[in-house]
């Protein structure tokens, strides 16, 4: 084993793996061959067997209202044109599903063909089905439909608003009050402390963006359903949709080998994929929707934009005497999303009075979803955009106000954390980055006409886990097959899980097979939550080690063997060999010939810490219950990290660069350092796009996005990313699970957000509260 | 030129000209506008397109509007070479045309007369991996994979091309392909380690 002892320090290029790969080696991908020759097949690639119709949507170009007149005799006279699906022939045979909040599987519950109502912009109002893809592009662009237009509420400060407190909608699992945090007097304390800020901050509307579109293909066999489509969530679409289409689930599979990008978007069922279901059982033949670009803007979720007030009142030591967060988030008009950050913001830092609200502002949009780090990266820039103002506000290193405030308790209910590295993640990327030179005045530090900014902040992500199954199946050829309805979407879950097999069958990474992402595979969580590693690393390596129980067993009884008589428990699996630490070994092939039969195969069954009784049942149903974090009743669950900017911006233009990144994060056991290394990198780029780059365009009038495409909606380009250096501390937790794995997926991108408006603030002297940070918000600097 | 024993027969001219109007016809909703000395075309009618890609002829009867990209994935079945935007936007599509790295999403398929590589043909035909791609699983430049048939495509054309000299010029020269999942360090990286195994073109 080769578990990382000191900090790693990586900077460009991935770490060497020259090791052999083991669990905490750095391994290259086992799917890294398929993947640069074009041979893995994603769902977009898997067009739902020979000769499928292609199908096309038209979307509505209002926000409120209804459908007045929809002339399909145009689109009809277009040759190859199959079919069109409108409210007119979908109506109810579709049941609209509930969202995954009130214990359904949907993403919305707004059902786009189930009448002439039309409750948010790009609302499918059409599906066209024709021989060719081209044919059912001309064809929905050839349907004439007229709206009786109602006047939408796009965002906040629109007319016609709903609100409602999160406390009153709150989710399953949740006891009354999880969502409003209180302890102490806090309005009392604010009033005395000697220093205060009291500040409103803001995020914007942000779209995932993967790069595979929100594609679907289905054929009926015999009745039976089979789904192609990029999924985080395999039993969740495949009982969601068995719910839509009135089927049992057995009858549904869902197929989805390789995601082209998740990152939350395809984490709950949308409304498409029982319309194309629907439409290729009218036509009795295989059906694939290509959606848009911009589509995805608008049937699929988002991160909604959120509005913040956050008061903080310290004594001149800095200790924290005060502390209120309050949100508002915007959701649909029949939708009670929200991500509800306050539980994580209000336990990160000792503080003896705390209070929070969280408020859902009803608009006519479609409803958002989970986009990575969901409450944390609008929470966390709100409140770590704070800390920095009181930092500055004391006159104090900002690092020496976090570590004043550090504790292993929270403060709501004196909770312990299971374990917190964070001043650790602090002084070693302080001293990675440099941070010791730093004069803390605003628009001191100058390189020619570049005005120089160093800002930090503290990344933290709740440790998730929920129920999980897992098949493993070994030869005596040391061959393994490991199963489980996982998804591999770009976090190299695969890697993990042989991995998994190779350190607890001791058999080479080659001869491992990992078989993810179909329903017909025993069931894992969704891909959610950064819990994948932690849940399915865990149920993997339970089943191997009774594959090695069942070996070894065989061996302590063998009278004629070189275990007789032996502790099974201390005989390993290594190399091909069954090993006793007194030295006796037999090769794999023949400790597997007392056993019954040649392979044994292994099924196990893995329920977390603190998850209620009937989660494994509710798994089969694909109900996931994630359990961590500040959810648990005994104890705080979190993985902690320190982001660390340098901006540079230009004194003449206010071009903003970003010529470096320093993040380090402890997360217990890293399984593969390598794969983790490029995940935490691509989330501290995500950090620097949610500060610099991304935002999505509303016209207020119309309620609809503008920029909704590529080109117009910003990500970061090669050329805009310069040095990223990406520092993994050894942690050790033994409460978290049996191996000490917690997430990563989510944690290299939460609070760099608010280190990067930080930074540019000590750069120019412009504290920039309303994201994305542009050159125009700059000019009076 | 293309396979003209099949109906019906094109002339260059009129394939240009039809392609042409065709392709403004979704957002105009015109009549084909036709060279007044060319025969009337059906401009849906299939057309005959022969396209070389990786080394192998392909003869199709299909619309004219077909892009390039949707020939390749749906009509020969090559599937590596992804579809992202449709609008020349994120590179995903990437594919050398005559050597030069082509957006394939914004070339209809009808237009192409030379000789088509897809990341399928990246490969030695015995499967030894190009540098490039080897460079790529080294240095771990992907994660979900899905961009990664472009920027395999276009780091290629970006080394044989002379714009690996630097990693600003790289960074510059690879800015077309988007990568969500933010690779783009670790896929300057792979450049870096596959240029000198490539030699230059």
């Amino acid at each position: 084993m080769s578990d990382i002892t000191e900090p790693q320090i990586m900077p460009q290029g991935a770490p060497p793996s020259a090791a052999k790969p083991a669990m905490g080696a750095a391994t290259s991908r086992v799917d890294g061959r398929l993947k640069v020759t074009g041979a893995a097949r994603y769902a977009s690639d898997l067009y739902g067997g020979a000769n499928p119709a292609h199908a096309y949507l038209a979307t509505s170009t209002i926000a409120r209202g209804r459908i007045t007149r929809l002339n399909e005799a145009d689109a009809r006279k277009v040759p190859g044109v199959l079919d069109i699906l409108t409210f007119r022939n979908v109506g109810d045979r579709i049941k609209p599903g509930k969202i995954f909040s009130q214990k359904g599987y949907m993403g919305s519950s707004i059902a786009p063909l189930a009448s002439d109502r039309i409750q948010h912009g790009g609302q499918i109002v059409a599906m066209v089905v024709a021989e060719t893809f081209e044919a059912a592009r001309e064809a929905a662009h050839r349907l004439q439909i007229e709206y009786a237009a109602e006047t939408p509420s796009a965002t906040f400060d629109s007319p016609g608003l709903e609100s409602i407190s999160a406390e009153a909608s709150s989710r399953e699992g949740e006891q009354p009050g999880e969502e409003k945090p209180k302890v102490g007097d806090a309005a009392a304390a604010l009033a005395a402390a000697p220093v205060t800020i009291d500040q409103r901050y803001e995020t914007p509307i942000q779209h995932h963006n993967p790069i595979e579109l929100f594609t679907t293909a289905c054929a009926w066999t015999d009745g039976k359903l089979t789904v192609w489509e990029p999924s985080q969530n395999m039993y969740g679409f495949q009982n969601g949709l068995a719910e839509q289409l009135g089927m049992a689930a057995a009858d549904i599979r869902v197929i989805s080998p390789y995601v082209g990008g998740g990152f939350g978007s395809r984490g709950s069922l949308t409304q498409r994929t029982a319309l194309v279901a629907l439409a290729a059982q009218r036509l009795r033949r295989p059906v694939r929707l290509e959606t848009t670009r911009d589509q995805g803007f608008t049937i699929a979720t988002y991160r909604a934009e959120t509005r913040h007030r956050v008061r903080l009142g310290a004594g001149t030591d800095g200790k924290l005497q005060a502390l209120i967060h309050e949100g508002w988030e915007v959701s649909s008009r029949p939708d009670n999303y929200k991500v509800g950050g306050t539980d994580a913001t209000t336990r990160l830092y000792a503080c003896p009075n705390v209070d929070s609200e969280v408020t859902i502002v009803h608009a006519d949009r479609n409803t958002p979803g989970f986009m990575r780090s969901p409450p944390e990266v609008p929470y966390m820039f709100a409140l770590e955009s704070a800390m920095d103002e009181l930092a500055v506000a004391l006159k104090m290193d900002p690092i020496e106000l976090r570590r004043v405030n550090d504790t292993m308790h929270e403060p709501i209910k004196g909770l312990p954390y299971t374990s917190r590295t964070l001043m650790p993640c602090f002084d070693a990327a302080a001293k990675a980055f440099g941070w010791s030179g730093r004069d803390a005045q605003p628009g001191s530090m100058r390189d020619g006409e570049w005005m120089v900014g160093w800002g930090c902040a503290t990344s933290l992500y709740p440790t998730n886990m929920g129920p999980a199954t897992a098949r493993v199946v070994l030869t005596p050829q040391g061959t393994v097959k490991v199963q489980t309805a996982g998804h591999e979407i770009g976090t190299g879950i695969t890697t993990v899980l042989a991995l998994m097999a190779v350190s607890g069958l001791g058999v080479d990474i080659a001869k491992v097979t990992v078989e993810v992402g179909d329903s017909a595979l025993p069931p894992a969580p969704v891909a959610g939550g950064s819990n994948s590693t932690a849940s399915i690393a865990t149920v993997v390596a339970q089943a191997c080690e009774q594959i090695r129980g069942r070996i070894a067993g065989a061996a302590v009884a063998a009278e004629n063997g070189p275990f007789h008589g032996m502790d099974p428990a201390g005989l390993v699996l290594v190399d091909g060999t069954l090993r006793a630490s007194s030295g006796a070994s037999e090769p794999l092939e023949a400790a597997m010939s007392r056993t019954a039969g040649g392979a044994i195969e292994a099924y196990a069954e893995n329920i977390p810490h603190g998850v209620p009784e009937g989660a494994l049942k509710k798994l089969y149903l694909g109900q996931g219950t994630l359990m961590g974090g500040a959810k648990l009743k005994d104890r705080m669950q979190f993985a902690f990290g320190a982001q660390f900017v340098e901006v540079r911006v230009n004194a003449r233009t206010r071009e903003i660069r970003v010529p470096r990144l320093v993040g380090a994060y402890a997360a217990g056991r890293i399984v593969n350092p390598k794969a983790a290394k490029s995940q935490l990198m691509g989330g501290q780029i995500w950090g620097v796009s949610a500060a610099l780059h991304e935002a999505t365009e509303i016209d207020r009038r119309a309620a609809r996005y503008t920029n909704n495409d590529l080109a117009e909606y910003l990500i970061p380009v090669n050329a805009d990313v310069q040095e990223v250096t990406t520092i993994l501390l050894p942690e050790q937790d033994t409460q978290v699970n049996e191996l000490g794995i917690k997430g990563i997926g989510e944690l290299g991108n939460v609070g760099l957000n608010a280190a990067v408006a930080n930074a540019v603030f000590h750069a120019t002297g412009v504290r920039v509260r309303e994201l994305p940070i542009r050159l125009e918000k700059l000019l009076e600097a | 030129m293309p396979d003209q024993t099949a109906s019906p027969q094109l002339s260059r001219r009129g394939l240009l000209g039809a392609s042409t109007a065709v392709a403004a016809g979704p957002l105009m909703a015109a009549a084909p506008v036709v060279a007044p000395a060319t025969p009337p075309v059906d401009p849906r009618r299939p057309v005959d397109v022969a396209l070389t890609v990786n080394g192998q002829q392909h003869h199709l009867a299909i619309d004219v509007r077909t892009t390039l990209l949707d020939a390749v994935r749906t009509h020969i079945g090559l599937t590596g070479s992804k579809k992202g935007c449709d609008h020349g936007q994120c590179g995903a599509c990437t594919m050398l045309v005559d050597g030069k790295a082509t957006l394939s999403c914004l070339s209809l398929a009808a237009m192409v007369r030379g000789p088509v590589t897809t990341i399928e043909g990246i490969a030695g035909t015995d499967g030894t991996l190009h540098p490039m791609q080897q460079a790529f699983i080294d240095q771990d430049a992907f994660q979900c994979g899905y961009c990664t048939p472009g920027q395999i495509v276009s780091a290629v054309a970006c080394v044989q091309g002379g714009h690996a000299a630097s990693d600003a010029a790289i960074r510059e020269y690879m800015s077309g392909n988007l990568c969500r999942c933010a690779a783009y360090p670790h896929i300057v990286a792979a450049i870096n380690q596959a240029k000198d195994g490539m030699g230059r073109a």
